[in-house]
């Protein structure tokens, strides 16, 4: 009798410390990871109407170098809507290769791609999106705007600092299909913008990113140093931005095929 | 702003076949500037070199490259690709100079580009752009509430431009043998251009919509930009102990009409392309046993047959790109021309169907690029398979081979070059 008691007892007991460990790590946190990701998204949609430039050094496990450089702008629209044009200034290869995204959503965009050695602007599919972009470790979607939020889950690790800034370490994990199939990242806590990315495919680590020299432009945190590394290939992309603008406020005729086929110029 | 960017290649060909003609190493260098200012643009394309096909280079000392001969043979050469200027005011674009145009969706044989006539020296190796002779023209340039409108006029006749019989890329219209002779010399003819008349120029306009479709719609009126002959006669001749042979035909040209579709949509993984074209009076070539050539050569002329007709033609075809996997692309086309009323003169079936697959690939972030095209046309079972890759060292050099193999009856579009199967190597340098 005793001992049924005694055992009641002990489930009982146990059931409300575990009911106790689940909200207690539920609310050790000021924010849930999705509203953390709202803030992150706030920044991301400020951070659309821009011009800035950047280069790109991409190191392969050999130590053969080689660069690109490219321009971007993008000009916000309402709601979700916005505008991006993209275009390469080197290698002479790449040269005025450029890409064109109207997007009417943050999940719904049409792209076109122009390549002056074929004089033809094409219109290409959208699932290339985690591929690599153009030889880099950073993905397509890297210089996208932000992704819809209701397509993934969030869930807050853990409190951490990278270089002396206190981060939420969110799991983000894609209800889509992605290529990868979660990834973690540090959040600035007062800045929200990543400050370090890890992708998986399931428990492998394919892909991390650091972003330094956080610096706010015009209200709008931005990282002028980021790298990427492919664990695969133990090949490495390092960006750094330069003459970055925000609020640029673009005429809607940079946003257009013609644009696109003149380099943006 | 002046941008000025270059590229000189050198390239180097094994034949794999001891039949076919030899090549030389060749060298290539292009040049572009662009320059803006303002609502002005200048832009430039200059190419130049040795080209190790001519055999025999005429030794006239003309660099540049001219709008008036089919067979130009001359090494080194200097081109002019485009160079033109531009005036912008809002959204209308004014261009005057040599320009080269782009309309439609296909690839390697869009159906409504036909301003540009090709340079057939280096057919099947040459890109698209690149087999394109620049025009002297005219284009204005409309880009209003999602809508594009191009007009185009191009007021001086420009030929197409052909390989000489000896070499690698020439075509025999119709072959009587002559080749079978020793010792005997081929003349080629320059034929007679088209007046420099208002009435022999080419117009063209494209509307073009954007959208969740996009399509356009293209009229082109003017010089039909495919190689076609026009017989005459054949003069045998011999002079002292050397026999000259004039085959008795000439490239000839031919105004046509043609009204144009083209499209563009995106469905799911899928980016699909599609055109059309329905062009008036297009000439032809009938079979080479009907020129009329006697079975022995003999010294004299022989009157040929006529060797011309001219049919209704409605080409068409789609095309799809597929991402199969990362940095790798695949490329599937299939287009046909239908002959209406077609002649049993014609080689050429009522339909005739060209299959193509294109498979592009990335590999060790794109350091090594590899792309493989195969091409069946299965009325006449003609192919061709194209395999290149190279490999990037640094952001200006990169190095490649190319493979090229044909095959298919010897008037087919494959099988006449079916003796040029080759092995080329390629150093690129650019900046």
């Amino acid at each position: 009798m005793n001992r049924t008691f005694g055992r009641g007892v002990l489930q009982y007991a146990s059931t409300i410390i575990i009911f106790m460990i689940i909200m207690l790590s539920s609310s050790a946190y000021a924010m849930s990871g999705r509203e953390v990701y709202e803030k992150v998204h706030e920044v991301r949609t400020k951070s659309l109407d821009h011009k800035l430039e950047a280069t790109m050094v991409l190191f392969d496990k050999g130590g053969g170098k080689r660069t690109r450089t490219l321009v971007s702008y993008s000009k916000k629209g309402n709601a979700e809507s916005y505008k991006a044009l993209v275009v390469f200034k080197t290698p002479p290869d790449l040269k005025d290769v450029g890409f064109l995204v109207h997007a009417r959503t943050f999940s719904d965009r049409d792209l076109w791609a122009y390549f002056p050695e074929f004089k033809r602007i094409r219109r290409i599919a959208t699932n290339s999106q985690d591929d690599s972009f153009f030889g880099t470790d950073f993905s397509y979607d890297d210089f996208a705007g932000p992704s819809a939020l209701d397509d993934y889950s969030f869930r807050i690790l853990k409190e951490d600092a990278v270089d002396g800034k206190p981060c939420y370490v969110v799991e983000v994990t894609p209800k889509i299909h992605r290529k990868y199939t979660r990834y973690v990242a540090w959040v600035a806590r007062d800045l929200w913008i990543h400050l370090k990315i890890e992708y998986y495919i399931d428990k492998e680590l394919y892909r991390t990113g650091t972003f330094r020299e956080v610096k706010v432009i015009s209200g709008v945190p931005t990282a002028f140093k980021a790298e990427m590394e492919n664990k695969e290939t133990n090949h490495r992309t390092e960006m750094k931005l330069e003459d970055v603008q925000y609020n640029t406020r673009h005429s809607d005729d940079l946003f257009t095929q013609r644009a696109l086929e003149r380099a943006g110029k | 702003m002046v941008s000025v960017a270059g590229k000189v290649s050198a390239r180097g060909v094994v034949r794999l076949s001891e039949q076919s003609i030899k090549e030389y190493p060749d060298l290539t260098g292009r040049i572009t500037v662009d320059a803006r200012r303002s609502d002005w643009r200048f832009r430039a394309w200059l190419e130049g070199g040795w080209d190790g096909t001519v055999l025999k280079p005429r030794r006239d000392h003309a660099l540049f490259k001219n709008y008036h001969d089919v067979y130009q043979d001359n090494t080194p050469y200097l081109e002019f690709k485009e160079l033109y200027a531009e005036r912008s005011f809002n959204n209308i674009d004014l261009r005057i100079g040599i320009q080269r145009f782009s309309w439609g969706r296909l690839d390697e044989y869009p159906l409504n580009d036909l301003f540009n006539p090709w340079d057939y020296t280096r057919f099947i190796v040459r890109s698209l752009e690149d087999r394109k002779v620049g025009v002297p023209s005219v284009s204005a340039t409309l880009s209003r509430s999602g809508w594009t409108y191009q007009a185009v006029w191009v007021p001086v006749f420009v030929p197409y431009r052909l390989p000489k019989s000896n070499e690698r890329w020439a075509v025999i219209p119709a072959d009587p043998n002559l080749s079978k002779i020793s010792g005997a010399e081929v003349i080629q003819r320059e034929p007679a251009l088209p007046p420099k008349k208002l009435e022999n120029s080419s117009v063209g306009i494209r509307a073009q919509r954007l959208g969740e479709i996009e399509w356009a719609f293209n009229l082109f009126h003017g010089f039909d930009p495919r190689p076609i002959f026009k017989s005459t006669a054949l003069n045998v001749e011999q002079r002292r102990d050397k026999t000259f042979i004039d085959p008795g035909f000439v490239p000839s040209f031919h105004k046509i009409t043609s009204i144009g579709f083209d499209a563009a949509a995106v469905k799911g993984d899928w980016s699909l392309r599609a055109e059309a074209a329905y062009a008036l009076n297009r000439p032809f070539n009938v079979r080479p046993e009907l020129w009329g050539y006697p079975k022995s050569i003999e010294v004299g002329a022989t009157p040929l047959n006529p060797a011309e007709i001219r049919r209704d033609t409605l080409d068409y075809g789609i095309a799809a790109d597929y991402r199969l996997f990362e940095d790798g692309m695949l490329t599937l086309q299939a287009q046909q021309t239908v002959i209406f009323n077609r002649p049993a003169a014609l080689y050429d079936r009522t339909i005739e169907t060209i299959l193509w697959a294109n498979m592009k690939a990335g590999w060790m972030n794109r350091k090594i690029e590899t792309n493989l095209t195969v091409a069946y046309n299965p009325e006449h079972g003609a192919g061709m398979a194209r395999a290149n890759a190279y490999y990037t060292f640094t952001d200006s050099w990169k190095a490649g081979v190319n493979i090229l193999l044909l095959d298919g009856p010897p008037q087919s579009l494959f099988g006449r070059y079916s003796k040029n199967d080759r092995v080329e190597m390629e150093v690129v340098y650019s900046w």
